[in-house]
């Protein structure tokens, strides 16, 4: 009850916004109710691109100075907060951004949070019109728990495709532990999903589809170009034939001097933000 | 007494720890920050209170945003209350 008022208060005029958005999709566009879902879900995708392009460019930024952050994690390879530390200063120092930030995570959270209190609404008081989706004999009833028909099912295997297609999208970036449990706890969540509105299940499933695809695009866009110069630094794996001989003793081509134009080094000294 | 008290606080870092395992594990998020934005929120929570805590953690979150350097931040490092 307490977490109810938490939760909600806040999010009301969020919720009374999606349930708009939904009702002019439904009403205004002429789309069914799972079909307004998916396009509202897409919306809100869309409205978090210009993020996800500052965060490829962030990737990008990462992967030029990756040698030297190789080098700060071997340097305190037995002291992992150490290293985490160290990382984070070169981060500032380098004016680097790192992909990851908590904002635009959250961002979906209250979206989610309030499309289940919104479906949530559907199945207890159901407003008319079509309730089905692709056909009355595939998603009978958005409304009704995900278990309730085989259409939920097979909703949620693909929940779990495509939630595995985005960790091995994603999964250069973050170490094994993290990556299994990523691995896992789709099947986990999915004895949860099961008692979930089928709506709601739409939702998740559009959400990773576009997650799935923006990852295939960005691995199309991220350059590749950084392969060679990382490969330079140490294991010479790859180039077996043109160099056979013992040649990764020679004084390293300096891995900092990647980028050609001194790229503003400082912007406004430190300054004390915040 | 003084635990119960500060039963608000551990509603808090319930909450925190709810999250962590929930959303947090389904989307990975990872935070450009150190600690990472639960663990600042739990340190904030356990030292400042709830109210403060929760000021704090927020300002953190809105901080966390693409736009932003990331580094090393604290909760005791914290300016907004002393």
């Amino acid at each position: 009850m307490i977490l109810h008022l938490i939760l909600l208060s806040p999010l009301t005029p969020i919720e009374d916004l999606l349930r708009h958005v939904l009702n002019w999709f439904h009403g205004s566009v002429g789309l069914t109710w799972a079909w307004s879902i998916v396009a509202l879900t897409v919306t809100v995708r869309l409205l978090l691109v210009p993020l996800t392009v500052r965060q490829i460019h962030s990737m990008q930024n990462l992967q030029r100075h990756a040698p030297q952050m190789k080098e700060i994690q071997k340097k305190y390879k037995n002291d992992k907060k150490r290293q985490q530390e160290e990382l984070m200063k070169f981060y500032r120092e380098n004016q680097i951004n790192p992909a990851a930030s908590c904002l635009p995570l959250l961002a979906q959270f209250p979206v989610f949070i309030a499309l289940y209190f919104v479906l949530r609404e559907f199945s207890k008081h159901p407003p008319g019109g079509n309730l089905s989706w692709l056909g009355h004999n595939f998603v009978p009833d958005i409304t009704a728990h995900a278990n309730a028909h085989w259409s939920g099912y097979l909703l949620l295997a693909v929940y779990v495709a495509s939630q595995l297609v985005s960790t091995m999208l994603m999964s250069s970036t973050m170490d094994r532990t993290q990556r299994i449990m990523l691995m896992v706890l789709p099947v986990v969540f999915v004895t949860f999903l099961l008692n979930f509105p089928v709506g709601l299940v739409i939702y998740w499933v559009t959400t990773n589809l576009w997650t799935v695809g923006q990852g295939l695009i960005t691995r199309r866009l991220m350059p590749k170009p950084q392969a060679p110069e990382r490969r330079s630094s140490r294991s010479p794996s790859k180039e077996t034939e043109p160099a056979p001989a013992p040649a990764p003793a020679e004084p390293a081509p300096a891995p900092a001097a990647a980028p050609a134009e001194p790229r503003r080094v400082k912007r406004k000294k430190k300054k004390a933000r915040r | 007494m003084r635990y119960a008290l500060r039963a608000p606080t551990y509603v808090g870092m319930a909450l925190v720890h709810a999250y962590r395992w929930t959303f947090g594990v389904l989307w990975g998020g990872s935070c450009k920050y150190h600690p990472s934005c639960s663990q600042y929120a739990l340190d904030a929570l356990r030292h400042y209170g709830l109210v403060r805590g929760s000021i704090l953690t927020g300002w953190r979150l809105l901080r966390c945003n693409p736009w932003s350097h990331g580094g090393v931040d604290y909760a005791r490092d914290q300016r907004l209350f002393r």
